[in-house]
Formats: structure tokens, sequence, C-alpha cells
């Protein structure tokens, strides 16, 4: 029987699977890796989505004897540049080789920013119930930030100044958990 | 603009590369700032990874929102401003990458919206009672559908009317038992259950005894089917048939009627002459592929929902899920699947024959007589509750059909049902005895639905004190909720219902489900639209 290259064949399948589970392992480091570049979390799942698909198509050259990771996040740095070339903001803060020097200096950074980001969880869980739920509304839930003052009765601006402040609480309170162990 | 570090407007500024809003003259000189200031550049750096982990890492809230539920008290006035707010709140996907990775594996774009608005619309609008169907799709290999149709689900009931494959494979039954397997690029025009018009396109037919007589035209041929299996490609100008099977009637333009035999195939130019040769079994190689490749597709998706099931089983605020696959500690019970929560360890099954599920692989349990029942016993008390299943129903023989109900009439408990008009219903019980509040749909399921595997779902918002319905991932319908939280499940059963201390028994308080269950998921949180739309990718039968 011919079979038709544009149906599904089993390998192909085979490879979707392959594919999906190394992905998503690593999904979040690689939005993460974008996210120095371009902090807004939106714009940075945009560019992972992109990067899902370049990782996809190209999936084929991908070498299994080598982690996947770091392959991965090449084609993420590269999406994030061509992402950053179209917006001239963006391109503001990431000139002259400022976005290269931030990715190479987290990594170095990465086990002094592990060992305080480990208390996160811990922290969060002292900030009063109205922070939290702010955070929670923000962060997890994605709520717009149109909804999130209608919520709370706050302007938005008053929203985005209490998000900054709740953020301010939770550097504190992972910095101060991490002295005594410096010490 | 010069910044200085450390400064407020640093903290500002950095706070604003956060949320989006920073302008071009800011990150400008942000940039110059870190490029030149190695202190701030650290700072800098540790702020964002803070904020990205926030971003990132569900389980920092997931956790928490669990620990919270019990002490938080709802915000009443809030919650009824939130019940006016339109459906589909500007609510950005947590979820939105893994759907849209899965999407693409899929080789389809998923968040077909529009198309998916279109299907829902129709089937809701339609009458209940009647159908103009002719036909039903029953399977399909990587079919993808021509836009100016409404993508059809397979199980679905097809009315009269244009079907356009762009490309795959799928196959069509008509009413009358004759089965179409297409090729795409193809358009058939479904015109009743014994005729077709296939404009272009490449079909197999197989028309078993009942079907006899059934009629295919192309733009040059008609062919009258006279009990048989028979071959139609139709393209630019040209269309051939092609017989393996039996024997059919021939019209052409101009010629005569005439008969054509097993093995025979005629082949007709523009307006030219038919011409007589030999049927080609290779010309049609793939749609008898066909069986063999569909197989494939099936065992695909059923694999790939079991892939994210691995997943899903990760979510804390998950109570139980039972995939009526992972075997319990005997053969009448059912594993929760679900992994952080192991409060509820088995469910158990009273009744009840084992039947195939939405794959031939995957197992179900149909509910037939009115002792069949799946119990469970879910402590706690919640703030919200989101309840999803995928339900085969085969009637609605019952006023209350049950798929997930409580026992008794406990305050705080929760009914869920569906009603014999084809209404998706729940009853939630309030704190005072005898008080409770129905949140009826409108009439969703209609006898075109039934047979078919559907996804339903349904939350219950204790914060914004709501109710919304879902059929197959989309809302049909809202409900400001009079009781607030806490809600309880307690023992509970599906697919039937316990009345336990109730009135005397009565034709109302008979509620089993006539139909078969292949999932069930119950979540201590209110699951989002997008969610509920990804639970039904995750676990929608065809691709």
């Amino acid at each position: 029987m011919p079979s038709d290259p544009k149906h599904l064949s089993g390998d192909q399948a085979a490879a979707q699977q392959r594919f999906l589970s190394l992905f998503l392992r690593c999904e979040r480091e690689i939005f993460r890796y974008v996210a120095v570049l371009v902090p807004n979390v939106t714009d940075a799942e945009d560019i992972v989505q992109q990067t899902a698909i370049a990782l996809w198509e190209k999936f084929d050259a991908y070498d299994p004897g080598q982690p996947f990771a770091p392959w991965a996040c090449r084609f993420a740095l590269n999406k994030a540049r061509q992402w950053i070339e179209r917006r001239q903001r963006w391109q503001a803060l990431l000139d002259q080789g400022l976005a290269e020097e931030l990715a190479q200096r987290r990594q170095e950074l990465q086990p002094e920013l592990e060992l305080r980001l480990r208390h996160l969880a811990g922290c969060l869980g002292k900030l009063p119930e109205g922070q939290r739920s702010l955070v929670e509304g923000y962060y997890y839930e994605r709520a717009g930030i149109e909804t999130l003052a209608q919520r709370s009765g706050r302007s938005e601006a008053a929203t985005y100044k209490m998000l900054q402040r709740i953020r301010h609480a939770l550097q504190v309170c992972v910095e101060d958990r991490t002295k005594p162990e410096v010490a | 603009m010069r910044l200085s570090f450390p400064s407020p407007e640093f903290d500002d500024l950095v706070a604003g590369v956060c949320h989006g809003s920073a302008t071009e003259a800011e990150m400008r000189a942000l940039n110059e700032l870190l490029r030149s200031n190695p202190k701030a550049r650290d700072e800098y750096l540790l702020r964002i990874e803070l904020h990205t982990r926030l971003a990132s890492e569900s389980d920092l809230f997931s956790q928490l929102a669990e620990a919270a539920a019990i002490c938080r008290l709802p915000d009443s006035n809030a919650g009824i401003q939130q019940s006016i707010f339109p459906l589909n709140p500007p609510v950005r996907a947590r979820r939105r990458r893994l759907a849209q990775v899965l999407a693409l594996a899929a080789c389809l774009t998923l968040i077909a919206g529009g198309a998916w608005a279109l299907w829902f619309k129709g089937s809701a609008t339609r009458n209940g009672a009647t159908s103009t169907a002719v036909a039903m799709l029953t399977r399909t290999v990587d079919a993808q559908w021509g836009q100016s149709t409404e993508p059809p689900r397979v199980g679905g009931a097809l009315e009269r009317g244009t079907l356009r494959l762009k490309s795959g494979l799928a196959q069509v039954v008509f009413y009358s038992g004759a089965r179409a397997v297409i090729e795409g690029p193809a358009e058939l025009q479904l015109v009743s259950p014994v005729e077709a018009v296939c404009p272009h396109g490449r079909l197999l037919l197989e028309v078993p005894p009942p079907a006899r007589g059934f009629r295919l035209r192309t733009p040059q041929l008609n062919v009258v089917d006279l009990g048989t299996s028979f071959g139609i490609s139709a393209t630019g100008g040209q269309s051939e048939v092609h017989v393996f099977k039996g024997k059919v009637e021939l019209v052409s333009g101009t010629a005569a009627k005439r008969s054509l035999d097993e093995g025979q195939a005629v082949v007709v130019q523009g307006r030219g002459q038919p011409r007589l040769t030999a049927a080609s079994a290779e010309t049609f190689a793939s749609l008898f592929e066909f069986q063999q490749r569909s197989l494939a597709s099936e065992a695909f998706r059923y694999e790939q929902w079991q892939f994210a099931n691995a997943k899903l089983n990760q979510d804390p605020s998950l109570l139980v899920h039972l995939d009526f696959e992972s075997p319990g500690g005997t053969e009448w019970t059912l594993r929760n699947a679900a992994e952080r929560n192991r409060s509820v360890r088995e469910a158990i099954i009273v009744g009840c024959a084992r039947v195939e599920g939405r794959w031939r692989e995957k197992a179900a349990l149909e509910f037939q007589s009115v002792n069949d029942r799946v119990r469970l016993a879910i402590p706690g008390e919640f703030q919200a509750l989101t309840l999803s299943a995928w339900v085969c129903v085969k009637g609605l023989d019952r006023q209350f059909n049950s798929l997930f109900m409580s026992d008794g009439f406990d305050p705080g408990t929760v009914h869920w049902l569906v009603r014999n008009d084809g209404v998706l219903g729940i009853t939630v019980f309030g704190p005072d005895p005898g008080k409770f509040q129905i949140l009826a749909s409108p009439s969703v399921l209609s006898l075109d639905t039934l047979g078919m595997w559907q996804h339903l779902a349904v939350v219950l918002d204790g914060k914004a004190r709501r109710v919304i319905h879902y059929l197959n991932g989309f809302p049909v319908s809202q409900h400001p909720l009079k009781f607030g939280p806490p809600f309880r499940v307690g023992s509970a059963e599906l697919g039937n219902w316990n009345a336990r201390n109730g009135p005397n028994p009565a034709p109302a308080l008979i509620r089993n489900l006539s139909g078969a269950l292949d999932e069930f998921e119950l979540f201590s949180r209110a699951l989002t639209d997008a969610e509920i739309r990804e639970l039904y990718a995750k676990g929608k039968p065809g691709l």
C-alpha cells in the first residue's frame, strides 16, 4: 500500500510524543530564559509559543544524544531576538549587548538566585490575605489588571503599585531568610 | 533621562518593565544604567527572576490556594458584581502554552474558537425532538475541514448540505446504511439518506442490501448502486467509477443507461463518451487503507490523552480523577488517579457493565439498571467545585438522570444531572435544611447527540457566586448563585442517587443514568473557561 506523506505515520506520531515530553519537561526553563530578556509575562509566553513551533519544525535536526534544554534555549534566544527587533521599546532596553550580558550574568548568578528563591513559597505564605490573593490573581489566575482592580476596589495604577510593593516585600523576606545560612 | 541606583525611580522602572508599561525613554535609561553599573544589573536580575518564578511556578499557588480556601470568607458584594460580568472574562489561560503545544502535536489549530462556536450554536439551537440529519460522521483520520463548513464531529449527525474535506480521510454512514469513505480534498453534498453528489474528490462507497438503489452523482456520471462496493473519482472534468464488488447502473450525458460489473471501470472525460477499462484498486489504495489508519489515529489520541493526564493528575486542586482505567484494589473498585489528594483512594462499582469508551482501547462503565452506580466518599469543605465528565447518554429515561449526586439533601451538597428535556442542571443545597437552588441550562442535549461521547462540566464558583454549565468545552449558561461556600460532597454517586432519608419513594427519586461514563474529574476550585476548553481538548475522541 502506498503511503501518503501528508498523513501521520506511526513514526511521526512517536516523534511528536517524544518532542512533547522533552519540551514540556523544560518549558519552564525556556520561559525563564526568555523572561530575563522580556520580563512581561504575556509577551514572554508568546515568544515561548513561537519557540515551540520552531523547535517542532526543526525537531528532525535534534540530536537525542545532546541535552534538549540548551538546544531549545538557542532557539528561544533567536525567537526573542526576532521579537525584540520588531519592538522599539524593548530594543531600547536590550540594546548594545545588554541582552547577551543579562543572559550570561544570569547563568553565573544561578546558584545564588536559587539559594534565595527557594524561600519564595514560605514567604508567599506569610503575606496578608489581600496581598496574597492579588499576587495569585495576577500570576496564577492571570486575570487582567482591570479585573484585579475592580475586585479590590483600587485603581489600575494603584493595583500595579501594590504588586510592586508585594514583590518588594517578598524580596526582603527571601533575603532575610537567606542571611542566617550565609553567615 | 538619567537613572541612579539605588533609587525609587529604579524600583518603579523595573516594575514597569515587568508589567510591560515602561516607555521607550525609560527603557533606554535603564539600559544605560544596567550596562554601566554591575550592582544595578545583579539587582535587576534578582527582581526579574523573582517575578518570573511567580509567573511560572504554579505549584507556589495551588498549594496555597488549597490551604487558604478553608479560612477565606466570601466577599458577597464582590461576588454579585462578578456574576453579572459577561462570559469569557479576559482571563489569559494559565495553561495556554501547553494547549498550544498539544495542538501543535495534533497537527491542528486547536483554538478554532470561531468554528467551534459556530458548531455549538448550530447544535444548541437545533430542535431537540426532530432531526433533519441524513448521515453520521463515524471516523476520521487527520481530517481537515474546509473553512466554509462547520467542522463536523466524529459521532455527530450530518444534516443535508455540503461537506468540504480539505485533507485527510473521513467516513460517513448514511442513515440508509450506505457507507462512504472520502479522501480530501473532496466535496460531498449530502442530499438524502439515499443520495449524494460528489463535485470533486475521491471516495469509496459500500452499499449493503438495505441501501440498494443509493444514487451518487458526479459532474459527468450518475451512478445507481445495485448492492456493491465501488470507487468514484472526480477531478477537473474527468469522472471515473470503479466497481470492486457487485454491480452498478450508470448514466452519463446522453449515453444510454448501462450497467457495470465487478472488476470493470468507466472513465468519462468532459462531454466525451464513457471509456471502459479495468477497475484499479490501486487508485483507491489509501481509502482501503482507511480502517487501518483510523485505528492508528485512535491509538494516537488515546496516547495523547494518557500523556495529558499524567500532567493533570499533578494538579493539587484535583480531588478526584477517575479515568476508568486505573484498577483499584479489587475488580469492583476504580482507583483515584489524582496524585496530590489521597484522601479519596477508590470508588466502588455497584453493578454496571464494562464497555468500550471513547477509544477502542479505553474502558468505560455502562449504567442501565436502577442498581448501577459508582460510589465515592469525598471529605472536606470547599470554596469552589468544578465537575467534569465524559458521558455517552443513551436515553433520557428519567425526569432527572444523575451524573453525579451527593446522597440525600445535606446542606452545601450538590446534585448534577441531565433533565429529560436535555437540560443540564445542578441543584445546590443551602446552609439551612430545605433551602436549595436549581441552576439549569437551556436544552442542549438533543436526540441527535444521544449515543455520542460528550464532555459535560459545571463550575460552582463560591467566590464569584456563580455557576457555569459547559458542553464540549463551551459555556452554555451562567447563573448567579444564591448560596455561598462552603460546599461539600460527602458520600455521593456517579450515574445514580441515594435518596437516603428523603421523602417516600417517588418517581422523581429514581434517577439512574442510561448511558456510559469513561472519565470523571472533580476539582476544589473554579476552573476558567480556557481550562474547561482544555479539558475538552484533552479528551475529545477525534483529532
